[in-house]
């Protein structure tokens, strides 16, 4: 094609091989896409024509994404394995960027140098270096890079007229539709229609001899010249757009996204999230931003017009909520859909050539010559420097910004739990990843097992998911008090979804695990905790799956790479060819449009400093604030958030140093104090808020209120603590915590207590357990239940006992009827029960229905989710009836007891008390059941306390529970007949095991309270242990 | 098609004509008589037949329906029957195309036996002699085809020095026994025997029944009330109604009613019987009385304990620069410093309106509120403070 080799546009793809091709090893594993790209590209490399993938969501179409890129791995990973197809395909976008600025370049600029200057540029621009080594966009690279290739094609049809361009544009055309369809798209109204726009500026040109003599009319009459070019390209560009992934478009028609959006960063006023400013502003535009006035000086001259009007455009969307207008232009629906960052990506792309245009005219151009002569060649050096410079920081910056603020937990060696899965069936049910990040894609990849979880959230299909704004479930813990909300969804009832098992890489999610009744099996060899839940039945053999036509998926496995082939052989074949022959060429008719840089007008030079220094004087204040704002020790504000943000995050050293120098407390002691305390609190808890109030304050003293609102997996605590806060030599300081003086009076302890193990299948095979190896499920008898209402919600509150000789795991799933025999909901209990209980212990239980409970879930899910808020139903379906299913399996887990009551205190509205723990574990979570009964001792209903913190051997806690309000209670029905044990009637099964039971036995000993709706209540504890011995 | 149409006027004709096979013109007869075959034999029906046709022959039985093509040899047409099928116990209705004739004859088991197929449940079951598990024996031959009816299976037991044997017969292709726990717990072994085959072993555990009433004793180091020293709770060997000693980790709840009728909760798992609990000592003068259940079906007598009050009175004061306030010392029965972490509430009130609550733990039979830190405002202020049961009050004045 070119008649001279490019030396700029050589060196610039050497470079940028080397650069990014060496460095995609280290960075791409770890963004937040590479690796589910490479989950699709699996998908394809097995099953290449099959829509339907059952390993995510419960299964969901890949028609979903458009297939190219994967398919690209999934070939290539014939020869290598998936990730070596996956660094080839990076290896290919980058070679097709760097070339794709420097044709797009030349297109603009019509200036060879020029245009090298700006793919050199390219290799190291700040939003091509995110794009690829932070996010991992891999479509959206090569579909950007496509259509910049497209683009002098498209030109040149336009303006000639010769159908050859017009196929070869067509055909790039397909192929970046086939990588990325909104590239396509919204590349038609940002690069395309401007490009028309400047082809008739040209034409026009062409006519009147002057770009200055182009009037209005003349632009218009060209255009209808025109017309007939630009309506067949345009038809057929709408044609190949919907053609080449027509099953997407119907894939995307039968279902339509109806989710609640989730949040982006890219949609954040980027003031007031500064992280997402930085993210999504400025580091895509980086240096770009201080030659603003000279890209728009430039886009709005009258060539350009169109482009600049689309450069602002693209500059405005992508600030994101900063301003309200891009959510004027767009509209809610689609602004809340789009992720705005790719705006973003689009406008620093376009400003490229004009990028490059800058350079070449500072380095060897008319703004040298203009620079010198107004301000000498010491300052043009000085500020090439410092240009220079900001450059190569801004990319090291955006390169290392991974590494800096890790998006993803440490690399995982997915090995082991591939084996786990592979091992004794256990894919045979469905598993959950926890703390994973986007490495759960790459587990999916590997394994044959299913998951409910999935991260590609446009195609989630449970409502459990699309009502709630979270991607995954597998970070929910950073979606706040919702994130957890759909999360325990999931567990307490994961019957409903075959979820069997779960792999926990965060310790975080542990207490819900076992308060909603999962068990700890074992630790895999890379660390990762494996927990499982008893009683779920596998999953069956044949799945539900939405089927497509044949021709679709023959269309869709075919036509990518079709398209691919016959762009090849436009764009490199033909070409190749006629070099061959020798068949010069001539040059493109847009190499005629040259720029003339003879004299950069002073006007721009001023407003560029004028700009320049503002934008510093900017930066310096935003330094200068944050400073301010982050000097620990200057207020007493800054001091108690500097050390409550210390403990958050575990750095105990700097929480040391703001503690009061005078207390002659060691590091060593307090770090000591710090290692023994454990708790719901001190091991569980993530900051969410925090309010300091400073209450009294002299120049020395001072007392804050310290109101802070912290996430558990568990619920929302909120705490308000009072610290005081010392000066000394003019910083704050904060008084240390006086620690529980407790001694228990032996230092060697002895306990003796039944331990069970079970040993599964006796033999071993991989067949299936053998009759006489399947323990018998342990007899449990319902004791008491009833369906009540309190407030606007239903209950199931009831006792059950387990009546057998071995340890069980209960699992209860209370289902709602209304009088015609309706189901209405159905539900397992969650944290209202001891799920593991001893030979004759007693629980009391409350189920609740929560959200998905309820049959019409759409309806009835509220608006915003809190754990202690339910669902009301409508008022024609009152739940009636209920029926009750206890399953018993014998567990040989998490049968800790030994923690006491050992005093209490009974007030009007609250109950004082004290747990002790007489055993030889650390009970990290401590719960308390409290029931309610009326005056004639009937239950009413089931509460509960997670202590904050837990309970040291041998020592003792106290806690305060807020009695209920007075808010009455009906029991709708306490008829038991619709209550089984194992599948049996709950009558027969006990009556046969315990014949003469002493009714209500221990009712003589429930404890007295004085309130009006309720006169006894009765106490049991449960405990969660997170470190077993 | 040829064969269709000619089937399906066979079938209208048969449909039509009332009359019996023997009416019809007959080219095609059986020869073969036997009509009961043992599994795994080698079976074939003979026709002899007139006519230059070979119809096939068709056979239904338990697994599915088939065609059978047959071999013609001198006049005669030999189908033979599959190892499918013939290996399968059962009746074979069969059909010949083309011709009215159909029959069926039968498959029998052979007579020995190779397997016997076992299943035993549920694994464990209660001593007392109303609980039962069943056996289930079903024997079978080479070809897993269940014995014939009235097959005699012996199934035998043991539990400790009784053996036993019953002899069963199969009815309905199985042999079953319901296996009775006796009073005793333990282990029964089973096994069974049909036509000198033997099975494996087989097992059944017994456990105890519902435990019975049991008694209850405290142990305790001493009688002080200090809020440290630990007092344990043991009960008599829980049985139930047949002597047996019952599951080690059988739970037992301990209820505590103290002297203002609070009720305080520890708990215990059996061990060769024995529950043990332990609970705290209180930290002021109490009286407890102490129950224990197994709820529903057993509870224990009511012991009663006594604890002693060991501070009878305390000190509270400021220190010098009015920036400590001090309490103690807190002295135990021997006028030893108390161990340390007794709980000590400081509340403060202005004017009767309570502004602020803090609790500590002692140390080395003192404890401590630092008052500077409380940043108090010029005032009178009233502390109250409350350790050991014990109640005190204190003018404060803050310059």
């Amino acid at each position: 094609m070119l008649k001279k080799s490019n030396k700029y546009l050589i060196v610039a793809i050497l470079i940028g091989m080397v650069f990014h091709g060496t460095s995609i090893f280290f960075t791409l594993e770890t963004t937040y896409d590479a690796l589910i790209h490479l989950f699709f590209a699996d998908h394809y490399a097995n099953n290449w024509f099959e829509p339907w993938n059952y390993k995510w969501y419960t299964g969901f179409s890949i028609m979903s994404y458009p297939p190219l890129v994967h398919q690209a791995i999934a070939f290539l990973s014939m020869l290598g394995g998936m990730k070596f197809g996956l660094f080839c395909v990076a290896l290919i976008s980058i070679l097709l960027f760097i070339t794709g600025v420097y044709r797009f370049s030349l297109l603009i600029t019509a200036n060879k140098t020029v245009a090298g200057y700006a793919s050199i540029l390219a290799v190291f621009s700040s939003s091509f270096v995110e794009t690829l080594h932070l996010f991992g966009q891999l479509p959206s690279i090569i579909g950007i890079s496509i259509l910049m290739h497209a683009l002098p094609e498209i030109y040149s049809w336009l303006k000639t007229g010769r159908y050859y361009h017009l196929l070869s544009s067509l055909s790039l055309i397909a192929v970046t539709v086939c990588s990325h369809h909104v590239t396509s798209f919204f590349g038609m109204v940002f690069f395309i229609f401007p490009l028309i726009g400047m082809t008739i500026m040209d034409t026009s040109k062409d006519k009147v001899g002057s770009i200055k003599l182009v009037t209005f009319k003349i632009f218009f009459n060209t255009f209808l010249s025109l017309f007939k070019r630009i309506l067949g390209f345009g038809l057929l560009f709408v044609t190949v757009i919907l053609g080449s992934i027509l099953p997407y478009w119907i894939n995307s028609k039968n279902n339509p996204i109806t989710q609640v959006p989730i949040p982006h960063g890219s949609r954040d006023n980027f003031l007031e999230i500064t992280s997402s400013g930085l993210v999504f502003f400025l580091i895509p535009w980086g240096i770009l931003l201080i030659l603003l006035p000279y890209l728009f000086y430039r886009y709005y001259s009258k060539r350009y017009l169109f482009f600049g009007l689309s450069f602002t455009l693209l500059t405005i969307l992508g600030t994101g909520g900063t301003t309200p207008i891009p959510k004027f232009i767009l509209g809610d629906t689609a602004f809340n859909i789009l992720t705005l960052d790719r705006f973003t990506l689009w406008a620093s792309i376009m400003a490229l050539p004009l990028f490059g245009e800058f350079a070449y005219r500072f380095v060897e151009g008319d703004l040298k010559t203009l620079m010198q002569s107004t301000f000498g060649a010491i300052y043009h050096r000085a500020i090439g420097g410092i240009l220079a410079g900001l450059f190569i920081f801004m990319t090291i910056f955006s390169m290392s910004l991974g590494y800096f603020r890790p998006s993803q937990p440490q690399k995982i060696k997915m090995l082991p739990i591939v084996n786990f899965l592979n091992q004794d069936q256990h894919d045979q049910w469905r598993y959950l990843t926890l703390g994973f990040g986007d490495q759960m894609a790459w587990l999916s990849a590997q394994t044959n097992a299913l998951t409910v979880d999935g991260n590609y959230h446009s195609a989630r299909r449970l409502p459990e998911l699309t009502t709630r704004a979270i991607e995954r479930l597998e970070n929910s813990k950073f979606k706040g008090v919702e994130g957890i909300g759909s999360l325990q969804q999931f567990l307490t009832v994961p019957k409903k979804y075959n979820l069997k098992y779960i792999f926990s890489n965060d310790k975080f999610y542990d207490p819900i695990l076992y308060f909603c009744g999962w068990q700890r099996l074992r630790q895999l060899e890379n660390g990762v905790q494996v927990w499982e839940r008893l009683n779920i039945p596998p999953i069956s053999s044949i799945l539900p799956k939405e089927e497509v036509a044949k021709w679709q998926k023959i269309l869709w496995g075919i036509v990518p790479f079709l398209m691919i082939i016959i762009a090849f052989v436009f764009n490199v074949q033909l070409p190749w060819l006629r070099a061959l022959k020798g068949k010069a060429k001539g040059a493109p008719e847009y190499l005629s449009f040259k720029s003339n840089h003879a004299s950069f007008p002073k006007g721009i030079l001023r407003l560029s400093h004028i700009w320049s220094i503002s934008l510093a004087l900017t930066v310096f204040y935003g330094l200068y604030a944050f400073y301010l704002q982050n000097d620990s020790q200057r207020t007493p504000e800054n001091v108690v958030l500097a050390y409550y943000d210390a403990i958050d995050v575990k750095a105990f050293e700097k929480a040391y140093r703001l503690i009061d120098p005078n207390r002659e407390l060691s590091i060593a002691q307090y770090m000591l104090e710090i290692s023994v305390t454990d708790g719901l609190l001190s091991s569980y808890a993530k900051l969410e808020d925090i309010k300091t109030s400073i209450a009294k304050k002299n120049d020395s003293v001072a007392t804050a209120k310290v109101t802070t609102q912290w996430i558990t997996p568990l619920e929302k605590i909120k705490k308000i603590d009072y610290k005081s806060l010392l000066k000394h030599k003019g910083k704050w300081y904060v008084q240390p915590e006086a620690l529980d003086t407790d001694l228990p009076p032996d230092q060697l302890y002895s306990d003796n207590s039944t331990t069970y193990y079970n040993q599964g299948r006796r033999r071993i095979t991989s067949e299936q357990t053998l009759h006489e190896d399947v323990l018998k499920q342990p007899v449990l008898e319902i004791l008491s239940s009833k369906l009540v209402k309190y407030d606007n919600h239903y209950a199931i509150v009831g006792e059950i006992q387990n009546i057998d000789n071995a340890p069980a795991d209960v699992v209860l799933k209370g289902t709602l009827y209304n009088d015609n025999d309706t189901k209405l909901a159905s539900y397992d209990a969650k944290y209202h029960m001891k799920h593991k209980l001893m030979p004759k212990e007693v629980s009391s239980f409350r189920i609740d229905f929560e959200g998905i409970a309820w049959s019409q879930t759409k309806d009835s899910i509220p608006k915003t989710f809190n754990p202690d808020e339910f669902t009301p139903v409508s008022f024609n379906e009152q739940p009636t009836k209920f029926n009750l299913q206890a399953a018993g399996n014998v567990s040989v887990f998490d049968l800790y007891k030994k923690v006491t009551l050992s005093a209490i205190d009974i007030g009007r509205t609250a109950i004082k008390g004290t747990l002790y723990n007489s055993g030889i574990e650390e009970v990290t979570i401590p719960q308390i059941l409290i029931t309610y009964y009326d005056e004639n001792k009937t239950m009413l209903w089931v509460d509960h306390l997670f202590l904050k913190e837990g309970i040291r051997q041998q020592r003792k806690q106290y806690f305060k529970y807020d009695l209920l309000e007075n808010n009455a209670i009906r029991i709708i029905n306490s008829d038991m007949s619709n209550c089984f044990v194992n599948g049996l009637p709950n009558k027969d099964i006990a009556n046969k095991i315990v014949h003469n039971r002493i009714e209500n036995h221990t009712n003589s000993q429930l404890q007295k309270i004085e309130h009006s709706n309720y006169s006894f209540i009765k106490i049991e504890i449960n405990n969660y242990i997170g470190n077993p011995n | 098609m040829a064969i269709k149409h000619t089937y399906l006027s066979l079938l209208i004709l048969l449909f039509l004509s009332s009359t019996t096979i023997v009416d019809t013109p007959n080219e095609i007869k059986c020869i073969t008589t036997q009509k009961t075959f043992e599994a795994g034999e080698f079976i074939e029906l003979l026709f002899s037949t007139t006519q230059n046709t070979f119809p096939g022959l068709y056979c239904s039985h338990t697994y599915g329906s088939t065609i059978i093509t047959p071999i013609f040899k001198n006049n005669v047409l030999y189908y033979e029957i599959p190892s499918n099928i013939g290996n399968k116990a059962g009746i074979i209705h069969w059909k010949l195309l083309e011709s009215p004739l159909y029959g069926q004859f039968t498959i029998t088991p052979k007579t020995n036996v190779t397997t016997l197929e076992t299943y035993i449940g549920p694994p464990s079951i209660a001593a007392g002699g109303s609980d039962f598990s069943m056996m289930v024996v079903i024997p079978t031959d080479a070809l897993d085809n269940p014995l014939k009816d009235g097959t005699q299976v012996n199934i035998k037991h043991q539990f400790l020095s009784s053996e036993e044997n019953n002899e069963i017969l199969t009815e309905h292709l199985i042999s079953y026994k319901n296996i009775y726990s006796k009073k005793e717990t333990g282990r029964i072994l089973i096994t069974s025997e049909c036509l000198n085959e033997h099975s494996k072993e087989y097992d059944i555990n017994v456990l105890a029944a519902i435990p019975t009433n049991f008694s209850i004793s405290a142990k305790r180091h001493h009688v002080y009330a200090d809020g440290n020293q630990v007092t344990t709770f043991v009960t008599s060997i829980l049985k139930d109604e047949f002597d047996n000693v019952v599951n080690d980790g059988t739970f037992v709840d301990f209820f505590i009613t103290n002297e203002v009728g609070n009720i305080l909760k520890t708990n215990g798992s059996t061990i060769k019987g024995i529950a043990t609990a332990t609970m705290i000592h209180p930290d002021h003068k109490s009286r407890w009385t102490i129950k224990a259940f197994v709820n529903g079906m057993a509870e224990s007598n009511v012991i009663t304990l006594d604890y002693t009050q060991v501070i009878t009175d305390f000190d509270v004061a400021v220190s010098k620069d009015n920036n400590m306030l001090i309490i103690g010392p807190l002295q135990s029965f021997m006028k030893q410093m108390i161990p340390d972490g007794l709980q000590v509430t400081l509340s403060i009130y202005k004017e009767n309106i309570h502004i602020y609550t803090s609790t500590k733990g002692s140390r080395l039979g003192f404890a401590h509120f630092n008052l500077k830190d409380l940043a108090l405002k010029k005032g009178n202020y009233n502390f109250n403070i409350k350790t050991a049961g014990l109640e005190k009050t204190l003018q404060f004045t803050k310059l």
